[in-house]
């Protein structure tokens, strides 16, 4: 298991994106599309939990010849419950609150 | 991190706007240039951009990818400066085998060089570094101090600035641009005309200008410096052959009874009322436009105060000599009364230069004429019986001794005056850190440049030279701050002497401190270098 960080809204917006379908494998942009966060913030958050190994990823096969290969990201197994105990205490604490449009 | 392709992106083909399509080329270019180690996540943003599903959109993914390219970049720069000179990152290409690396960080040593050059940046820094600079060049012009001289110049000339014209006129060594300015500055201002005088006789190949000389003379008809410094352009070779061959006798006073046109002036300047070599004018002048021009090299202060014309000195010694001479062949026909007149005179004279001087060797030469008059009066009051007249001129001759002795350095076998001891050891101080900064300087730049630039040299260098130059990476760049800040340090009694002078009407002492400090500063270089540094006349 990875170390405990801090974590801030954006992040528990990305875990509870990841976690409303736990095994499946997401791009980045629907991540973006999902929880409202841009590139730029988004895949900072990317790199950090894949640091901690709370984030499994791997690369798509080209869809259409010519255009490069896709990244993929789903919270690694041991992560989901974790993410699940914060995202509960960021809630009960009222430091987030989980909606459609969270940015 | 699972592996990835190399190829890169594609650009899609439809019709998109200008704008979407410089937001992809841009990303194109980001990744392209992406670090090393976060270039994976540089293609899986870039992957990303042919799902955005309108020009706003890619835009704005574009920009979320180069702002992760700066931060990349950043991050990575970061991490190489945090290793010591010489370190790289790994990935990069690594040195073979065990690595003998500084042991500071970049990051340490580039906050101390840019602490070092801040410092110098000061402006105490930089007036520190104009001086010392000036004394190791024996405070003569350089050609970059020619161009200053020349900027302050045609400034003046467009605000009709007649002192700053007369100081530059004052400052120069080209003698016929210094005539040009001279005449200019009186132009504008016609009280400057006693510039006339004080330009006179420099440099010392310089043709006197008898024309000056007399418009001085006609501007100021009471001094008798305008005619000392006409009969020192005489330049009369029986004068000058006066102390040919040791102390003369009566015998060479007589061949002087020809020299008419010197006599003339001579006489002329022993009746005049006032003796001013205009030293206190230049002084003045100085001052004021060294206050407004604070950045001025100490080298024009300095030359251009030492350089000021006074009457020749030997000149007025045998002058007065001659006057002893003729007093004494008047009293060997026993004339007395023209004896004591004779004798008189010189000492009244001598009187009226001691008064008005405005350097220390004019009091002095006064003050010694003058005791060469009172011990003649006194020999022909003794020997004429008149013991009251006598005792006065004993006291007299008391006087003199006792403001001889008071201008002269105290406990000072070399002969230094007072200012120049008391600022040599500040000198020895200044002029020695700033040698230690100029060496530890030398040595930060040449150890981390060769760790920098040729690591792999270094790698293959012998280990003791490789120690060597570790150890200097590590210790010469904090050498250099704290010399730096000694250096300035020891400024500080120069800087305050500068001050002073700049903030006080003419004084003696206030002149005596800075030139003091001029030759206390020029005493190393002298050393150092060999040569005769002082300032020509």
């Amino acid at each position: 298991m990875g170390l405990r960080i801090r974590l801030s809204r954006q992040t528990l917006a990305v875990l509870d994106a990841l976690l409303s379908r736990p095994g499946q494998w997401l791009h980045g942009y629907s991540l973006s599309q999902s929880t409202g966060i841009p590139s730029g913030t988004l895949y900072p958050i990317l790199m950090r939990l894949e640091k901690l190994h709370w984030l499994e990823t791997r690369w798509e096969e080209a869809r259409t010849p010519g255009r490069p290969p896709r990244h993929l990201y789903r919270l690694a197994g041991t992560a989901r419950e974790w993410a699940r105990e914060e995202i509960h205490a960021a809630q009960e604490r009222r430091f987030w609150k989980a909606s459609e449009n969270e940015a | 991190m699972e592996g990835f392709g190399e190829r890169g992106m594609s650009v899609g083909k439809q019709e998109v706007p200008a704008s979407a399509r410089f937001a992809r080329w841009l990303l194109e270019w980001a990744v392209r240039h992406w670090p090393e180690e976060t270039r994976p996540w540089g293609l899986a943003l870039a992957a990303e951009i042919d799902e955005t599903a309108s020009a706003f959109e890619t835009v704005s993914w574009s920009l979320g990818g180069i702002m992760l390219f700066a931060r990349s970049v950043l991050s990575g720069a970061w991490a190489w400066m945090k290793l010591p000179a010489g370190g790289s990152l790994p990935g990069a290409s690594a040195p073979q085998g065990p690595s003998l690396l500084p042991k500071r960080s970049r990051v340490f040593t580039v906050a101390i060089l840019a602490t070092a050059a801040f410092l110098l940046f000061l402006p105490v820094g930089r007036e520190a570094i104009r001086t010392v600079r000036a004394s190791w060049q024996g405070f003569q012009e350089s050609a970059s101090d020619q161009r200053t001289l020349e900027e302050l110049a045609a400034r003046a000339e467009k605000e009709k600035d007649a002192g700053t014209l007369a100081f530059v006129a004052l400052s120069s060594t080209d003698p016929k641009r210094a005539a040009t300015l001279t005449e200019r500055a009186i132009s504008f201002d016609p009280e400057l005309i006693w510039v006339y005088g004080a330009r006179n006789h420099r440099p010392t190949f310089d043709p006197p200008r008898e024309e000056w000389l007399a418009r001085l003379k006609a501007a100021d008809p009471g001094n008798a410096v305008p005619d000392l410094l006409m009969a020192s352009a005489l330049a009369d070779p029986r004068v000058d052959m006066l102390y040919a061959h040791g102390t003369p006798k009566d015998a060479d006073f007589e061949v002087l009874e020809a020299a008419s046109k010197w006599k003339l002036l001579m006489e002329r300047a022993y009746v005049a009322p006032r003796y001013d070599s205009y030293f206190q004018k230049h002084y003045q002048l100085t001052r004021a436009v060294w206050n407004r021009e604070r950045n001025l090299p100490t080298t024009f202060i300095f030359s251009g105060l030492w350089s000021h014309a006074i009457p020749d000195l030997r000149n007025l010694m045998s002058f007065a000599k001659f006057k002893m001479h003729q007093a004494r062949k008047a009293r060997a026909a026993g004339d007395l009364q023209r004896a004591e007149s004779l004798i008189g005179e010189v000492d009244v004279f001598a009187l009226r230069m001691a008064d008005g001087s405005g350097t220390k060797i004019e009091k002095l030469i006064a003050l010694a004429i003058s005791k060469s008059a009172n011990k003649g009066l006194a020999d022909l009051f003794a020997s004429s019986a008149r013991p009251q007249d006598a005792q006065r001129v004993a006291l007299r001759l008391d006087e003199i001794e006792r403001s001889v002795q008071g201008m002269r350095p105290r406990g000072d076998p070399g002969g230094r005056s007072g200012g120049e001891q008391a600022f040599r050891r500040e000198a020895m101080l200044l002029q020695g850190f700033g040698i230690l900064a100029v060496l530890a300087g030398l040595a930060a730049l040449a150890s981390v440049l060769l760790f920098e630039m040729w690591p792999g040299r270094m790698r293959n260098a012998q280990t003791r030279w490789r120690r060597a130059l570790c150890w200097m990476a590590d210790y010469a760049p904090a050498t250099l701050l704290v010399a730096i800040g000694a250096f300035l340090m020891s400024f500080l009694p120069f800087q305050h002497a500068f001050a002073e002078y700049r903030a006080s009407s003419y004084m003696l002492r206030n002149d005596e401190r800075l030139m003091g400090a001029m030759w206390g500063l020029m005493e190393i270089p002298e050393y150092v270098m060999g040569v005769n540094a002082r300032v020509s006349t």
